[in-house]
């Protein structure tokens, strides 16, 4: 098992190497071909993992391997450890088994781009850092992970480098979370302090229970994760990545990186139960951003961006679900999440693509009519989204929800949130699938669509949607809480979860949340496909995307920028560049002066003599 | 009694010394200040005479009197008139001003110095005797503790002639120079 | 030691030298800054003669006459300047000669 986990954590990077270092002897296809087969070689490795733990009893899952001791300080030691339990090889899967079908995607979609080489590069960096992330075995390795997913992830937002927007998106990626990285560094720093170590069992085993040191670390620990999974205040970030190529948004800030804010909670959990107020915040954020990115969604006009915000949305259940103590529940729908939102990412691409690259629904309406292959598998995707039975969503979201129930008074207001979560996530998901796969294409969609070799696109792109659709259907039947919860049983050991639904709390709230959602669907067909109602003006604050941007802009570009400003004024130019050109002034007016003693004089010569040996006998007879 | 003559004859000694010191400074044609430093040097000789230092009064007399004034007269009176100037025109410059100050800065310290008793190096006058400062006891110092100083001097002396030599020989030259059509 | 101390001396020593110095800065023509010099070896050399009879050693009166001997040789390459100075008319006055101007 242990070399199973080796192998599916490099696998990857060796293909990163391959690709970077075969430079152009490598055939931009070629280098597809690679990134390809080394990550399915990295799913069947996290395969062979899996069926080997599968062996062993249950409290016996955990394997620790290091490799060597990475950094050895005085008492402190850090090795290159990996760790192999329950949840890495649940998250291996997801994470190697996902990427390996979105690579197969991109194979067809970045045909012909000139640049391929790099992106399945970066590609498989991508792989490893997750890989690494989800497999560390200490909060130091796992903060390795942590830089080089973020590394990865600017490198692809901004892939189209020629466009200034991609760039400036990267940069925008990558400094929030950069912030989040502080955070957590100090976290980690606090942990250090005060329990000498890094490796998991050490640090839950000695860190402090309650108080001020606790609640910081699980604060810096939180931070992180909200800027890694774009929650509110760090959400900013993830609309502009749509400017990445359309399978990096869907891998990354769809179904891996952004999740890898959950897994961290969920891992660290011990961490944050000795803080349940940073646990009550994180379960707090994500609810809210449940609701601001379902109202934002509302009113996009770019298709890709209707789903980012629907990933942010997303995302805040899984918080919810972590902040409220229902671990499983929050990895299950993490699972489904990254399927439903990868076929809708894919699928989008596959409609983008025949349609030259247009992304805005406005355009793009009726498209569906030309495409009904990619209809239907939206339509699956839509409805895993909201959660109906049977799709995938329902089970895993309505698990979070009605857990929630079983947690008191702030448990029933972050239900209600997500109940309104579900219902706009119904309206604003089929407002979407009705726009642009129902009704007559417009004029621009019917000039511009073009049939790849009489098909809606290349096959690696269909066979791929495919596959993720078919999980769609069927993904969600892995747990129903009631019935049947295997996944809960296999991470029960690790991840105790807080949370117990009773039965019937979990059969109300399934049926209350599918009501919910078809209430929102029912709205969205009312308003945009049969016409009956209008649909009302957009509000500038939902436009605005609640003036979050325009606030990080004034708060820290602005001030930062008139700081430096101040100080160039008031410091730099008087001091700096002043003090430079009057030093050498001094010096040229002190020299000239000094010069004017040597005139040629004798006399003044014997004068100077003179006072300098009256000085000296002063001197000499100071001393004495 | 004796003390009271030693003191009178000080004083005159000391008064002419100060005096044609001062003139040596004043004057302005170079004959007189040349005149000047003679009495200087004869009023310096009777000061070595009452510290007991006979040879050297004798040596001053006869070295610095008897040559090297000699030699000065004879300069001055072969540049003539190219050597009158006006030290004191055109008001004291800065020039002026600096070498009085310094003058008299060199002065206030050694008067300090004296006032302050000089930590004790000025008490206790030795008693000497007769021999001290006779031609014998020189000659023997010389020959003896300072034979280095004696022989170097003379070398000096040496040099200093040649050097003499030299520069009046490139004066000739350039006479033959002259002379020639 | 009959007559004046030792302190009476130094004074008129130092009273000699300061005013030799005084001739040196102030005068232009070289003949007079050459007599000046003279003044103030002269004054060194009355102190060494008073302090060889504080000590009651001659060594100082042995210095004074290689003073003596050095300040001659002196006034020979001195004078022999002075002349050759003459010879090439160029004027006597010591501010004129500023080739060594810094």
């Amino acid at each position: 098992m242990k070399a199973a986990a080796w192998i599916c954590l490099l696998l990857p990077l060796a293909s990163a190497l391959a690709i970077t270092l075969g430079g152009t002897t490598v055939s931009r296809r070629v280098a597809g071909y690679i990134s390809t087969v080394t990550t399915m070689g990295s799913f069947a490795a996290a395969v062979v993992a899996f069926v080997q733990m599968l062996d062993q009893s249950a409290g016996h899952r955990g394997h620790v391997t290091t490799s060597w001791t990475w950094l050895a300080a005085g008492p402190y030691h850090f090795g290159l450890s990996l760790l192999v339990d329950q949840l890495s090889v649940v998250m291996m899967l997801i994470v190697a088994g996902v990427s390996s079908l979105i690579i197969a995607y991109s194979v067809g979609y970045m045909d012909g781009e000139a640049e391929e080489r790099r992106y399945f590069a970066y590609m498989s960096l991508f792989v490893f850092s997750m890989l690494l992330l989800v497999q560390s075995g200490n909060l130091l390795l796992l903060l390795a992970g942590w830089g080089m997913v973020g590394l990865s992830s600017y490198l692809l937002i901004g892939f189209h480098q020629e466009r200034p927007s991609a760039v400036a998106a990267a940069k925008k990626a990558f400094v929030m979370n950069a912030f989040g990285d502080a955070t957590m560094v100090l976290a980690l720093f606090l942990l250090v302090q005060h329990t000498g170590r890094l490796d998991f069992a050490g640090v839950f085993a000695a860190s402090p229970h309650g108080g001020a040191v606790a609640n910081l670390i699980a604060l810096g620990l939180l931070g992180g994760a909200l800027a890694k999974s774009a929650q509110l205040p760090l959400h900013t970030w993830l609309p502009d990545a749509m400017e990445g190529p359309t399978p990096v948004s869907a891998l990354i800030h769809a179904a891996t990186m952004v999740t890898a804010g959950v897994y961290l909670i969920v891992r660290c959990h011990p961490l944050f139960e000795n803080a349940y107020v940073i646990q009550d915040l994180a379960a707090g954020l994500g609810a809210a951003t449940i609701l601001m990115a379902g109202l934002i969604a509302l009113v996009q006009t770019d298709i890709k961006r209707v789903i980012a915000y629907s990933t942010m949305s997303q995302i805040g259940y899984m918080f919810v679900g972590a902040g409220i103590g229902a671990y499983p529940n929050a990895i299950f729908h993490l699972m489904t999440h990254a399927f439903f939102k990868a076929l809708l990412f894919l699928a989008a691409g596959i409609a983008i693509h025949a349609v030259v690259g247009e992304q805005d629904i406005r355009k793009l309406a009726g498209i569906g009519k030309l495409m009904p292959q990619t209809r239907a598998v939206f339509l699956v995707g839509s409805l895993a989204l909201v959660g109906i039975f049977p799709f995938a969503g329902f089970f895993s979201k309505d698990s979070i929800l009605s857990a929630a129930l079983d947690r008191g008074t702030f448990g029933v207001i972050v239900y209600a949130a997500g109940m309104v979560g579900a219902f706009l996530t119904g309206l604003y998901t089929f407002r979407l699938f009705f726009i642009v796969f129902t009704g007559e294409p417009t004029p621009f969609a019917r000039e511009h669509f073009h049939r790849h070799h009489g098909q809606e696109g290349p096959l690696s792109m269909r066979w791929t949607v495919g596959v993720l659709a078919a999980l769609s259907l069927v993904g969600g039947l892995l747990q129903f809480a009631p019935l049947w919860h295997p996944l809960s049983t296999w991470l029960g050991p690790i991840e105790r979860p807080l949370a117990e639904p009773t039965n019937w709390q979990e059969w109300g709230s399934s049926i209350l949340a599918i009501a919910v959602g078809l209430a929102g669907i029912a709205v969205a067909w009312a308003i945009y496909a049969a016409g009956r109602a209008r649909a009302p003006r957009a509000l500038p604050l939902l436009e605005r995307k609640f003036y979050w941007d325009e606030l990080y802009d004034l708060l820290w570009y602005r001030s930062g920028d008139l700081v430096a400003r101040g100080f160039y004024a008031l410091v730099e130019r008087p001091l700096v560049a002043g003090s430079l050109s009057a030093l050498t002034a001094g010096f040229g007016v002190g020299s000239r002066e000094v010069g004017r003693a040597q005139n040629g004089l004798v006399r003044s010569y014997v004068l100077a003599l003179a006072g300098g040996l009256a000085v000296l006998a002063v001197v000499f007879l100071s001393v004495r | 009694m004796a003390n009271f003559l030693v003191w009178v004859v000080w004083f005159g000694a000391a008064f002419a010394c100060l005096a044609s010191a001062l003139a040596v400074v004043g004057f302005s044609n170079p004959f007189y200040s040349a005149l000047a430093l003679i009495g200087n040097l004869a009023s310096l000789a009777v000061l070595f005479l009452l510290l007991s230092g006979e040879f050297v009064a004798a040596g001053q007399v006869l070295v610095y009197g008897g040559a090297v004034m000699v030699m000065f007269l004879f300069v001055i009176a072969y540049l003539g008139d190219r050597t009158d100037e006006s030290p004191w025109s055109g008001g004291p410059t800065w020039q002026a001003v600096g070498a009085v100050l310094a003058g008299a800065a060199l002065l206030a310290e050694v008067c300090v110095v004296v006032g302050l008793k000089a930590g004790g190096f000025l008490e206790k006058p030795a008693h000497v005797g007769r021999p001290f400062g006779s031609p014998e006891s020189i000659g023997r110092l010389f020959l003896t503790d300072h034979l280095l100083a004696f022989e170097v001097t003379s070398i000096v002396l040496l040099v200093a002639a040649v050097g003499g030599v030299v520069l009046g020989s490139h004066a000739r030259q350039e006479l033959e120079s002259d002379a020639r059509p | 030691m009959h007559g004046p101390d030792i302190q009476w001396y130094v004074i008129l020593a130092a009273l000699l030298f300061s005013t030799g110095a005084l001739g040196v800065m102030v005068r232009r023509n070289p003949l007079i800054i050459l007599l000046s010099v003279e003044i103030m070896l002269n004054a060194a050399n009355l102190l060494l003669i008073a302090f060889a009879r504080l000590h009651g050693r001659e060594d100082g009166q042995i210095f004074a006459i290689s003073v003596m001997a050095v300040a001659a040789s002196e006034v020979v390459v001195g004078l022999g300047m002075i002349v050759a100075m003459g010879r090439r008319n160029v004027e006597l006055d010591v501010d004129k000669l500023r080739t060594l101007r810094g």
